[in-house]
């Protein structure tokens, strides 16, 4: 039973230049999906105010693409804003697991990243033990700047994404 | 969880930590049809244990966890470890550091009002434009925090003996010039949200809060002056400059969600007025005490309660002699609120459309109830 | 709601439940401390509620003590007339901590014991909802706010 990516390669294979043909399936897709990155609304810690500065007006982080959305089949990044405990630990992952492909996940301040001031805490753990973690904001909160410099790294990222075509 | 065992005939809804009103906490609610018959809260998702890490650090590292026990209101999370740490060791703050403190807390009181009604305009369904203006005003009072501190959030801007950093030149300036802004922006959020049709249609008579209730149940902050208790701990037990400054208590009789509003509403007002006071007349000084930061305090029990944006927040600091606290044990406003919250479905007749409006007017910060 | 000073409440609650007290004394005028024995715990915050205004249940929480061998549990409770804060203690045996559960008196301290039972094992005799609090429901063992915790489930 082939893949999609796999049945679109089978049938482009014999044309000539189907090299660059994959090449520029992955480039539109890849620049439609990257300004499009909606992350699930859902704070686990104290991050969460700097988090809706981010969505308010003056640092706008819906002229990216970035709307923060409450259903989780509908999304594709979770955003992991600040402390996760260990019972809140679970449901990010329940979470990931719903989310379908593809999927990313940012986590925005110092405490998912390695615990942070509560490092020697013993309800506090690094969500990345959890699930796999595709950018790092650091930052006891992180300025809005840097969560918008974040996520465009993540748009860089899903641009490089080669999902079709041939690697290079 | 080995919740309690569910009736017949009712649906129990997990209203959880994933959800775009109910912040970091599971909610279950117990529903025959549009009626709600029970609310239970299941807290401790952002548990974080401070209490056992004060433990381990020093009185000024302990600053640390403590500012970030609520970050919406973090000043006057912080003002209370500090005073309950100069309780202990006997130390005396400058007159200027008074002031200084007094103003950054009221600042954060306005800051975590704001948020209060933006989510309380967001819960009712068709205000997030409110929500948005809250997010403006907000930026008006960061960025006073930043040019006075360095961060915009928590800033552990207080030690025990003094401030940090000095009032820079112009400050007290930018302060009144702020102060004007937002008064002109409150009579807005007055005609968008007090005296609007729509907003008191879903607000008025909307999960009353009887006086003795309000008592029995242990209620703080906003949700017992709603209900016409005087009880505010900047003037039961005055700290900083609140004993030299005019200002007053505010109270409503009405005791519903419309009411609770109405008083967060006027705490602004009054704190507009403060930071107006304390702009205009400030004392000339130094503002650090003696600084000490690996300092040791002699052992005994102190206990220090403060009125943060929320409620009353107590520190309960036990000593031994040593660099580090022998235990804290915090009394958080939140935690006592959503005691009343579980038990309005009792006392009322709560629909379900009407449990967003209700939980945002107690207004819980879980990040302080879980510790 | 009547007034009473904490100075005056000490001296009347000295004189009308001798037996009960341990210690009591009054250092501030916003504090009062008072230890009671376990046999009259019950009674002597029935006392407080009924007699003597003490309405608002503001807290509750431990503290360990492992070289006394003693866990002191500490109930904060407020006069809302005279806005004096009234500490009530009660000193348990490290080994086996218990003690009837304080909500058939004040409601409100329901929350307040979970979070002790789980901080620290004081078992509350006729609670009406033990269940996990703060912890997550597969914490193994440990009480973390014991001194002698050292991590999850290595005791």
């Amino acid at each position: 039973m082939m893949t999609e990516e796999q049945t679109i390669k089978r049938a482009f294979d014999n044309i000539p230049g189907s090299g660059a043909a994959y090449n520029l399936i992955d480039f539109i897709a890849g620049w439609s999906r990257k300004y499009s990155i909606w992350p699930i609304h859902f704070v686990t810690g104290c991050c969460s105010p700097e988090f809706m500065q981010v969505s308010g007006s003056r640092f706008d982080m819906e002229r990216l693409g970035v709307l923060p959305f409450a259903s989780v089949r509908q999304c594709d990044c979770i955003m992991v804003v600040g402390v996760v405990s260990r019972k809140m630990a679970l449901r990010v992952k329940y979470l990931y697991d719903q989310m379908g492909d593809p999927k990313y996940v940012v986590s925005v301040g110092a405490c998912p990243t390695g615990k942070g001031p509560f490092h020697d805490s013993y309800a506090v753990v690094a969500v990345d033990d959890y699930v796999p973690v595709d950018i790092y904001i650091p930052g006891c909160p992180p300025r809005p700047e840097a969560i918008i410099h974040g996520m465009m790294l993540l748009q860089e990222k899903i641009k490089k994404e080669r999902r079709i075509g041939v690697k290079d | 969880m080995r919740e309690p065992m569910i009736e017949p005939d009712v649906m129990r809804i997990s209203w959880g930590p994933q959800h775009p009103m109910s912040g970091q906490t599971r909610v279950l609610l117990d529903v025959d049809g549009e009626k709600v018959h029970r609310i239970i809260a299941d807290l401790g998702f952002t548990h974080r244990g401070i209490e056992k890490i004060l433990e381990n650090r020093s009185f000024f590292s302990g600053i640390i966890p403590v500012d970030r026990m609520a970050m919406v209101d973090t000043a006057n999370m912080s003002i209370g470890y500090v005073t309950a740490i100069e309780k202990a060791a006997g130390l005396e703050v400058p007159e200027r550091a008074k002031w200084i403190r007094t103003l950054v807390c009221e600042m954060s009181r306005i800051n975590s009002h704001l948020y209060a009604f933006g989510l309380q305009a967001e819960s009712t369904g068709y205000f997030p434009a409110v929500f948005l203006w809250t997010t403006v005003d907000r930026e008006v009072l960061l960025d006073l925090f930043e040019e006075l501190t360095g961060a915009r959030w928590s800033f552990n801007h207080f030690f025990p003996g003094g401030v940090h950093h000095d009032l820079p030149d112009g400050f007290a300036d930018k302060v009144l010039k702020a102060v004007k802004y937002l008064r002109g922006r409150f009579k807005d959020y007055w005609d968008a949200m007090v005296e609007n049709p729509l907003f008191e249609n879903r607000c008025d008579g909307v999960a009353i809060l009887k006086p003795k209730d309000a008592l029995k149940l242990g209620a703080t902050g906003p949700v017992l002056r709603g209900s016409g208790i005087d009880i505010d701990m900047r003037r039961e037990e005055p700290y900083d400059a609140y004993g030299d400054l005019e200002w007053e208590v505010i109270t409503e009789d009405a005791c519903d969600v419309m009411a609770r509003t109405k008083v967060r509403y006027h705490e602004i007002g009054q704190a507009l007025n403060i930071m107006e006071q304390i702009a205009q007349s400030i004392p000339d000084g130094p503002v650090k005490g003696r600084v000490n930061a690996f300092m040791r305090v002699p052992e005994g029990e102190y206990i220090s309660r403060v009125e943060a944006g929320r409620g009353e927040l107590g520190f309960h600091l036990f000593t031994n002699g040593t660099g580090n606290p022998y235990r804290v044990k915090i009394n958080s406003p939140t935690l006592r609120n959503m005691y009343v919250f579980e038990r309005l479905a009792e006392l009322n007749e709560v629909f379900v459309a009407d449990i967003p409006v209700i939980i945002n007017s107690i207004d819980p910060w879980y990040l302080d109830s879980d510790r | 709601m009547s007034k009473i000073s904490a100075a005056d409440f000490v001296k009347a609650f000295q004189k009308a439940h001798p037996e009960a007290v341990k210690s009591i004394e009054s250092t501030d005028p916003r504090r009062a401390d008072l230890v009671v024995n376990n046999e009259s715990f019950i009674d002597a915050a029935k006392s407080l509620r009924d007699n003597f205004g003490l309405l608002m249940p503001v807290s509750g929480g431990a503290i360990d003590y492992p070289d006394d061998n003693r866990i002191q549990m500490i109930y904060y409770l407020m006069h809302p007339g005279s806005r004096f804060m009234l500490t009530y203690r009660v000193d348990l045996n490290r080994d086996e901590p218990k003690l009837p559960s304080l909500t058939q008196v004040w409601d409100a301290m329901s929350f307040h014991e979970r979070e002790a039972h789980e901080m620290f094992g004081i078992e509350f005799d006729g609670h009406p909802n033990m269940i996990p609090f703060l912890l997550p429901p597969d914490w193994k063992g440990g009480h973390p706010l014991l001194k002698d915790f050292k991590g999850e489930g290595q005791q």
